[in-house]
């Protein structure tokens, strides 16, 4: 039944997709004690962060298929640790059928990232298109900066991606918990995936920068690669490898 | 209408208090009424370079603390009729100096019809600095072409950006200028120096004047006349334009390049 148009109410929901930010627990157990306490010290380490996070359970580890029953122990265990179980990272069909029996919704990574990921050349590759099954995610737009990034200033965009389209002076600080964009000069240091995201990359349209670092993996130029120096220049995590390449040739 | 600027660069002596000097007797020469300000609490420079430190009964900070009257604080030039220097205080620190009593003497200033008010900033990013920059509408960041001091005028426009009035205010933001000093062709060709292009490209901003190295800036310090009265010199020429463009006018930048030595200086070594 369709509303009138000139229905001047707005509508009682409104849908929107877009990326959060979300606490992956790949689990090697279902043993619910010891993941409880496993997840306690966790939580009791950071209370802050991990308090009633929102958690997606990777199941990929375990070495055989969970029953039902084995999960909502789990799940229990998750909630009593102090973190809500959202639902479970993208898997087999057995994950599946899980999901729908625990009801509760399977989420998908952008780029799924398994113990035996092909190893590509990152610079020449071509962005996959999304996964069909995209869960419903929130994300916050891109932090943009059009000011000059001066020495001794930090901007950092919380949740999402940052993008400067001004210079990063030497000694400026650019961070995301996204990718970092840079459409001007980088001289300073640029961190991205600052909460953990390992797909997270800096990019940089000319590359003088002092430090990159991408979820904790950081590399400090005392002396910059000629190769890249003022070049258009990525920068990506390997493994636990920082890597660099410059862009378009 | 009175515009308020503040010379400033982070670095200390890279020639603010030079500069503050020459851009505001510049002014006060084509007939504007000028207050020069020095904001050096405790390092008091400016009347020094002004000549004028032998008149100096009351300052600044008295003016805030309600010693004296603006009046008996201004000292008026000997030379330009329109320009008037308020002193620091030498026996004070930093911490005499207050928000709102800046702005008191500003307001004053402003309803005694000065056109323009001139703030010699110290170095540094404390206290002193942030209240000499902070009712800003423009900035003179006065930069060496020397690493550091390109950084730290870097901070420094860093700073104009986010704490000064303007900025919290949300009004338009401080007009930004860059004035190169120290500026040597000669080491700039050899590359011990960098070049006007490669401060101006690292700061983004544009070049209000390039004032070239001289031993002119020492004698007129000395002397206690701003060096910009000096028609002798190129240092001033440098500076005139400086305020030309200052005032919206277009010029040539100067002295970008050596002087050519002439056919008998070459000959002769000179």
């Amino acid at each position: 039944m369709n509303k009138p148009l000139e229905a001047v109410q707005e509508p009682a929901v409104e849908i929107r997709f877009g990326q959060v930010g979300l606490a992956q627990v790949r689990i090697r157990t279902t043993d619910a004690g010891v993941i409880l306490d496993e997840l306690t010290g966790r939580v009791a380490s950071a209370p802050q962060f991990f308090e009633r996070t929102a958690v997606c359970l990777d199941l990929s580890a375990l070495e055989k298929e969970p029953s039902t029953s084995e999960m909502r122990g789990v799940f229990d265990a998750v909630r009593r640790a102090g973190m809500l179980t959202v639902g479970l990272a993208h898997g087999t069909a057995a994950v599946d059928a899980l999901a729908r029996s625990l009801d509760v919704p399977v989420l998908t990574q952008f780029r799924v990232q398994g113990k035996a990921a092909p190893v590509q050349a990152p610079v020449k590759e071509v962005p996959k298109a999304a996964p069909p099954v995209e869960a419903p995610v929130l994300h916050p737009p891109s932090l943009m900066q059009h000011q000059p990034v001066r020495s001794g200033q930090r901007v950092y965009a919380r949740n999402s991606d940052l993008v400067v389209t001004a210079t990063v002076g030497a000694g400026a600080e650019v961070i995301a918990d996204g990718c970092v964009h840079i459409y001007g000069t980088l001289r300073g240091r640029a961190v991205a995936g600052a909460r953990g995201e390992v797909t997270a990359r800096v990019f940089c349209q000319e590359f003088h920068a002092e430090l990159i670092s991408i979820a904790g993996v950081f590399r400090v130029f005392e002396t910059l690669p000629p190769e890249l120096v003022g070049k258009p220049v990525q920068a990506w995590l390997d493994g636990d490898d920082l890597r660099f390449a410059r862009i378009g040739g | 209408m009175t515009e308020i600027i503040v010379v400033t660069s982070g670095k200390g002596g890279v020639g603010k208090t030079t500069t503050s000097a020459s851009v505001a007797c510049g002014l006060a020469r084509r007939g504007k009424r000028v207050a020069v300000i020095d904001f050096d609490i405790g390092l008091r420079n400016l009347d020094l370079i002004m000549g004028c430190e032998r008149r100096v009964v009351y300052d600044f900070v008295n003016v805030i603390q309600g010693d004296c009257t603006l009046k008996q604080a201004l000292i008026k030039d000997k030379r330009l009729e329109t320009l008037f220097v308020l002193a620091a205080s030498q026996t004070r620190d930093k911490d005499a100096l207050s928000m709102e009593g800046v702005r008191k003497v500003f307001d004053e200033l402003i309803a005694e019809g000065f056109e323009y008010i001139i703030c010699d900033s110290p170095a540094g990013i404390e206290k002193g600095a942030h209240l000499a920059m902070y009712y800003a509408d423009r900035a003179i960041v006065v930069v060496n072409p020397e690493v550091s001091s390109v950084r730290d005028s870097d901070r420094i426009l860093g700073l104009l950006s986010s704490k000064t009035r303007r900025a919290e205010k949300g009004e338009e933001k401080v007009k930004e200028h860059l004035l190169l000093t120290r500026y040597s062709p000669r080491r700039v060709a050899t590359g011990e120096m960098m070049s006007v292009t490669d401060v101006k490209e690292i700061l983004g901003l544009d070049v209000i004047g390039v004032i070239p190295e001289s031993p002119d800036v020492l004698s007129a310090s000395n002397s206690g006349t701003p060096v910009i009265l000096n028609e002798q010199s190129d240092v001033s020429r440098a500076y005139e334009d400086a305020v030309g463009r200052l005032l919206g006018e277009t010029r040539q930048l100067r002295f970008l390049e050596e002087p050519k030595k002439g056919f008998l200086a070459r000959m002769f070594g000179g």
